[in-house]
């Protein structure tokens, strides 16, 4: 494929992300951290917090399929996820987390149990956007051209 | 008694009545009118369901339009209210109407009974007495019927002798007359006595109580024989027919004669004469003792109208064997009568006797007692009787109980109808031998049950009359009191409901502002992306020119527009509550210095000069949020400066302390009004009263004036209010939102102060406000002041602008620095001649010009004085800049060179060119324009430093200073244009503030540590960034006394005039210069910056993510990271570098020992073994046997200032949110380290 049109892409998939809420300016943050000394460092974190959340949602549908639900260790698995996903800026998952605190605050378990399926949901396309971008952005690299911000 | 109890108690009954009648009936009067149309109003709405009748009726007297929604809730309740008042009247009226009934009918029923029992005893009593005497004359009789017989017999006895019989008949038959005359003149009330003897012969004696005659009646003797035996014998046979009336009747060969006697002595006083025998009395014959036993009947005779008793007894002969005479007494029952008469004359009602047979014995009445037949009188049957109610009596009685009557002939009838009338019927049963009597009394009712039943039915009309108005004042109460009660019951609902309504209210306004601040949060994030992908975009170089300006266009506007949204989000901020004032200390002097500077910018290009005017008396440190004081004033002043096209602003400021209560008098008289709400305020919150105690509080008094166009004083108030302008037509010409006071109120009076326009003479507008701020309890020294005057010091001030120039001359003549003042060129030059002009030779420009008469006579004084070092302040704009004669001008000044200093006053938009020019002639003191106090200490400091210094310091170092405050300039241009760019791309509100710190920095920098800066603009970045780190080095590794001259090494040689006034200030000015920094390097996020160089954090937080973004922005930034996954390992490491410390002390200088492992530690709050705030407290805790304070960052998810409230109680020192605002974190670690290296 024609080097520019990779990089066409990938800026247009991005912005497409940006646009339908999938990340934030904390990604761009996250981005522009990225340099030299680091140079993997987006993916790097992505992949951490792809690792902590996949850990944090098995630990959560343990917690609510327990007959008494220890809310407290719900909420604070939630909450632990919310930071995680505000951090790399996947904002919906950070809002569904949002919603689920106060579910959990509520103890509501069929909140909880929504909330988690669309946490996970949610987690799922942006794990699977994010992927593809990293694979638009090696295509690019192994092309022998630079990412463009 | 019972009667006389029953009067009292109806009297008493009538009194209360009657009185309680008349005095409740006053009062009552309106609620019964009240309630009279109440219930007529009640009437017709009844009949129609559909009106509302709860309205109307209730609420006439409250206001009907409250109500207005609440009628059919009303209707209900109404119906409700009327049916428990319906009950509650219904029970009262029960209640009363049976204790009146229980009152009248025991009262009767016990009267009543009393009352018949008496009534009994007087009538059987009243029967008692004619009956008695009935039987006193029966009794009578009886006697002296029995005398008779006895007397008779013993007469006949003698006198039955046979000898000489005629002859003894004769003297028997006087004896007899004798014995019975006797006998009937001993009783007066006998009729008659007759002897019948068995010969037919009879005697009687015969007494006619109407004419009061006696008679004496007897028969022809030839006829009969005592001893004729066979006669006897005879007629004992026959007794049947000759014993009875119709014998002797029919006795015709007899002749009977009547012969009247004297009544007392029996004497014959007439002759006899005969009478028929029609006109006899009764005679007792044989025929009336057939069995030889007494008898008794009634009689009647001719010659009484009334009954006549006759008892007969046989006088019977010596053996015993055979009846000789007869003896009949009869007595008139006149007297009973008579008896029954005054008896019923006295006691009134009727009497009467019968006989068993019915037969009327005697009554009370004058009615006759016997008929009038053909036969002569008969006995009258009672039933006959023509009285009328005897009649009627009889009559009832035998209607009622015909011939059964009860045993004893008893009767006691209580209320017998007869004839329409009642009355008491009581009979009485005589039962004598042979003549069994019968008593009758009626008496009527009325005579002893009247007066009781016409008194109880009285007092039942009373009680009944005294229960209704009871009831009726009952009733009325309890409408009155269930109508209060009812009616502040729907009060209370209503408070209620209202109650509930403002909270709803509330709450919904607080949904609202809780909208805002979310919406203006979310629409700022977006909006910080299109202003860093703008910038992005203006550094890109392939744009053309034309799409660099359209883009600056949007880049302006989007600036703009996030102004906008930072308003709206302050006031919602404020709304919703959420708005908390930090308290820190600032320098407001220095705040407010800047932002005149910043403003000037502005102000030059509206041709308004922009005057600040702090009195002396405002205390250098405060305690309070710098960034919302700056905020307040940045909005006045921008407001004013949209709305002022010439002329002046003055910010004018000065202090009053609440505990030192009054004032000199220096303030306008209104001024007292704020001052007592002020104090009203104090008084009123509590809360603030303790703090003013306690603190140091400080009245700051402002005021913003300005030539604009003003404000209507009508709108006054309302330009505070949101989104509103004085003329709505200004929107168009001036823009804005009208959001701007309003945020200014809000937080003016958060901070405890007032702020309202005032009167102002002359044009524009003139805000003044109160700030209450405290300041810090140790704080309150007093500015330094540098005794100017022995300094002999003496200032010209060229100026434009009138208003500075006029204050800047009365405050350096109060601190006693004479002053002269010019507006122009030729004043200027004309002064300088005056002064100067033994010295001077004219270098043809023109000297016309003449100084006004004081101004001579003060230039003439100045020249008195010797040894004066003049400093001339020229605003360059009183040269002629636009063609080339300014330089010509400056040549003119330069030849004053050796005897004045010039201190410059340069715009901000002057031309290198001239700068250059002013260099070179050796005028290195040049500042900014707006001049106020600050700078003008620092020119007088300047130039007496340099006063002292120069000799020995002139040579090398002229052109060498001089080149070097060339380069200040620059660095000065350099950081008006980034305090331009930096403002504009800082979101948050503190934008305000950090352009105002950054230009402040400008400003002093170029004053006191400019002249370090040895290379041109392109690298004064690097430039600042070296020195920071070199001021790190200072303060990390230098000595103890380089830091307090606050002068760092490298600064003696070049720097002779900065002496740092404060060396205090020192560090507060470094991290400023951070700070510009930081914001510069955000600015440009690829570049190299290392602000963070040398700092050793540690980072706690148990996301892996977090952490690693964390510590990959710190790292870049140059500071060395340890992570941490918790608490736990957090103290851990802490005490851990503790110890290893103390090896490395050996190795290391002995400085390091001072500072503690880290510099900073960042801390999440929520992890997993032990959360931030638990680590907090145990580092807090180790480290009070150290004495270090490692500055402790807060990072949490919880945007809440109350967490802000929890983390900083546990000893945490700044507060920071998720997700890591980049450059949030880098100024607060900076902040951070620094304050502990200064400590």
């Amino acid at each position: 494929m024609d080097l520019v049109q990779l990089q066409r892409q990938l800026v247009e998939y991005r912005t497409s992300l940006y646009h339908e809420g999938f990340l934030d300016a904390q990604f761009t943050q996250l981005q522009e951290l990225q340099d030299e000394n680091n140079p993997d460092f987006v993916v790097e974190v992505v992949s951490l917090f792809f690792e902590d959340s996949e850990r944090l949602l098995n630990e959560l549908t343990t917690a609510l399929e327990q007959q008494s639900v220890d809310f407290k260790r719900v909420d604070a698995h939630v909450h632990q996820l919310k930071g995680s996903s505000s951090s790399i800026g996947a904002q919906r998952v950070q809002k569904v987390c949002i919603a689920f605190r106060n579910y959990c605050e509520e103890k509501n378990v069929e909140g909880c149990l929504k909330c988690l399926q669309q946490v996970k949901h949610e987690y799922s396309l942006v794990k699977t956007k994010l992927e593809s971008m990293f694979q638009l952005e090696q295509q690019i690299l192994s092309a022998g051209g630079s990412i463009p911000m | 008694m019972a009667e006389k109890s029953f009067e009292t108690t109806s009297q008493v009954c009538c009194s209360t009545g009657s009185e309680s009648l008349p005095i409740l009936a006053s009062p009552m009067e309106s609620p019964l009118r009240k309630v009279l149309s109440r219930i007529s109003g009640f009437v017709p709405s009844w009949g129609k369901k559909t009106a509302p009748p709860g309205r109307r009726i209730f609420h006439r007297d409250v206001e009907q339009d409250e109500f207005q929604n609440g009628t059919a809730h009303c209707l209900s309740s109404y119906y409700s209210v009327f049916v428990a008042r319906l009950a509650i009247m219904v029970m009262l009226a029960i209640l009363i109407g049976l204790l009146t009934v229980l009152t009248w009918h025991f009262t009767r029923v016990y009267t009543t009974k009393s009352l018949n029992t008496l009534a009994y005893g007087l009538r059987y009593e009243l029967l008692q007495r004619p009956i008695l005497r009935m039987w006193n004359i029966l009794n009578s009789t009886s006697e002296i019927t029995t005398a008779q017989v006895k007397l008779s017999e013993y007469v006949i006895r003698r006198y039955s002798k046979p000898t000489n019989q005629a002859e003894q008949i004769e003297q028997l038959y006087q004896m007899m007359k004798d014995i019975t005359w006797a006998l009937f003149a001993s009783r007066k009330a006998l009729n008659a006595i007759t002897i019948n003897y068995r010969n037919g012969f009879v005697q009687a004696f015969h007494r006619d109580h109407r004419s009061n005659n006696t008679f004496y009646i007897y028969s022809d003797l030839a006829n009969y024989s005592i001893s004729d035996t066979g006669s006897y014998d005879n007629k004992s046979q026959s007794s049947r027919q000759g014993w009875n009336d119709q014998f002797i009747h029919g006795n015709v060969s007899a002749i009977w004669y009547r012969q009247p006697l004297d009544p007392l002595t029996g004497e014959k006083i007439g002759k006899s004469s005969q009478i028929p025998p029609e006109d006899l009395i009764n005679i007792a014959g044989p025929s009336q003792v057939p069995d030889g036993v007494a008898s008794w009947h009634v009689a009647v005779s001719k010659y009484t109208d009334s009954p006549l008793l006759s008892a007969a007894l046989p006088v019977w002969d010596a053996s015993n064997k055979s009846i000789v005479a007869v003896v009949g007494v009869t007595t008139a029952l006149y007297s009973v009568g008579q008896l029954m008469k005054e008896l019923v004359e006295v006691h009134s009602g009727y009497i009467y006797l019968t006989s068993q047979e019915g037969y009327l014995l005697a009554t009370s009445t004058n009615t006759p007692l016997l008929n009038n037949t053909a036969k002569g009188p008969k006995l009258m049957m009672a039933a006959n009787s023509e009285d009328r109610v005897i009649r009627m009596g009889a009559q009832w009685l035998q209607k009622t109980y015909g011939n059964k009557f009860p045993p004893g002939h008893v009767v006691h009838v209580e209320k017998a109808n007869l004839g329409g009338q009642h009355y008491y019927i009581d009979s009485f049963f005589l039962n004598l031998k042979r003549l069994p009597i019968v008593g009758v009394i009626i008496i009527p009712r009325k005579y002893i049950m009247g007066k009781v039943e016409e008194r109880a039915l009285k007092t039942l009309v009373i009680l009944i009359s005294a229960s209704v108005c009871i009831l009726a004042i009952g009733c009325v109460c309890i409408l009155i009191l269930t109508n209060g009660v009812s009616k502040e019951m729907k009060l209370r609902a209503e408070l209620i409901s209202h109650l509930d309504a403002r909270r709803r209210a509330e709450a919904s306004s607080n949904y609202k502002s809780q909208f805002l601040a979310n919406m203006s949060h979310e629409l700022r994030t977006p909006m910080a992306a299109v202003i860093g992908l703008l910038d992005i975009l203006i550094c890109d170089d392939c744009l053309t020119n034309e799409q660099y300006a359209m883009v600056t266009q949007i880049r302006k506007c989007s600036t703009a527009l996030l102004r906008l949204l930072n308003n709206i989000l302050d006031l919602s901020k404020v709304e919703s509550g959420k708005l908390v004032l930090e308290e820190a200390e600032f320098d407001l002097g220095r705040e407010l210095e800047g932002l005149v500077d910043m403003f000037s910018v502005q102000c030059i290009n509206h041709n308004v000069e922009t005057v600040l005017d702090l009195s002396d008396d405002i205390p250098k440190v405060v305690r309070g949020d710098s960034a919302r004081v700056v905020q307040v004033f940045a909005n006045l002043i921008s407001n004013s400066i949209k709305f002022t096209t010439s002329g002046h602003i003055i910010l004018r400021g000065w202090c009053e302390n609440p505990n030192v209560s009054s004032d000199s008098g220096k303030f306008s008289p209104d001024q007292k009004k704020p001052m007592s709400a002020l104090k009203t305020k104090l008084k009123h919150g509590n809360h603030m009263k303790k703090v003013s105690k306690k603190d140091n509080k400080m009245i700051l008094w402002f005021e913003v004036d300005d030539t604009g166009c003003g404000i209507d004083p009508s709108k006054w108030e309302s330009v505070f209010e949101s989104f509103e302008q004085a003329d709505p037509s200004t929107t168009r010409t001036h823009g804005g939102t009208g959001l701007g006071l309003c945020i200014v109120r809000t937080l003016v009076n958060k901070m405890g102060g007032e702020i309202k326009v005032v009167k102002k003479n002359g044009q524009g507008t003139l805000m003044r406000l109160f700030l209450l701020l405290s300041t810090p309890a140790d704080g309150l020294e007093q500015q330094r002041q540098i005794d100017f005057a022995k300094h002999s010091v003496a200032v010209i001030l060229a100026l434009h602008g009138s208003m500075g120039r006029l204050i800047m001359s009365k405050w350096l003549s109060k601190n006693g620095v004479p002053t002269l003042e010019a507006s122009e060129w030729n004043e200027l030059t004309q002064i300088l001649r005056e002064l100067f002009h033994a010295r001077t030779t004219n270098s043809g420009f023109d000297t016309h010009y003449s100084l006004a008469k004081p101004l001579r006579s003060k230039v003439q004084t100045l020249q008195d004085m010797k040894k004066l070092v003049y400093i001339i302040v020229v605003d360059l704009g009183l040269l002629d800049l636009s063609t080339e004669i300014w330089k010509e001008q400056l040549n003119f000044l330069d030849k004053f060179s050796g005897q004045v200093k010039f201190a410059w006053m340069l715009n901000h938009d002057t031309s290198n060119a001239i700068k250059m020019e002013l260099r070179k002639k050796g005028h290195i003191l040049m500042v900014n324009k707006p001049l106020y106090k600050a700078k003008m200490l620092h020119i007088l400091e300047a130039v007496i430093k340099e006063s002292y210094v120069e000799p020995q310091n002139r040579s090398p170092n002229g052109t060498k200073g001089t080149s070097k405050q060339g380069d200040s300039h620059e660095c000065l241009e350099i950081d008006s244009t980034q305090f331009e760019t930096c403002s504009s791309d800082d979101s948050d509100i503190s934008e305000m503030t950090g352009a105002n710190s950054v230009s402040s920095v400008g400003i002093r920098e170029q004053l006191k540590e400019g002249t370090i800066l040895k290379s041109g603009p392109p690298t004064l970045r690097n430039c600042l960034v070296e020195f920071t780190r070199l001021g790190l080095e200072v303060n990390n590794l230098r000595t103890e006394e380089d830091q307090c001259n606050g002068r760092p090494k490298f600064h003696d040689t070049k720097d002779v005039k900065c002496e740092n006034p404060n060396s205090s200030e020192q560090p507060l000015v470094r991290s400023n210069v951070k700070d510009r920094d930081n914001s510069y390097t955000t600015n440009k996020a690829a570049s190299e910056q290392k602000s963070l160089e040398g700092l050793r954090l540690l980072l706690a937080e148990d996301t892996p993510v977090l952490q690693r973004v964390a510590t990959i922005m710190l790292e870049k930034m140059g500071a060395v990271v340890v992570a941490v996954g918790d608490g736990a390992q957090a103290v851990e490491a802490l005490n851990c570098e503790l110890d290893g410390d103390e090896n490395r002390t050996n190795r290391l200088q002995t400085e390091i020992c001072d500072s503690p492992p880290y510099d900073l530690i960042l801390m999440d709050c929520q992890m997993p073994m032990m959360d931030g705030y638990e680590a907090t407290k145990a580092i807090r805790k180790s480290e009070e046997r150290t004495g270090w304070h490692v500055p402790i960052v807060a990072l949490t998810a919880h945007a809440m200032s109350s967490d802000k409230e929890k983390c900083l109680k546990v000893g945490m020192d700044a507060y920071l949110t998720k997700p890591i605002d980049y450059k949030l974190m880098v100024s607060t670690i900076l902040s951070l380290t620094k304050r502990s290296t200064k400590g």
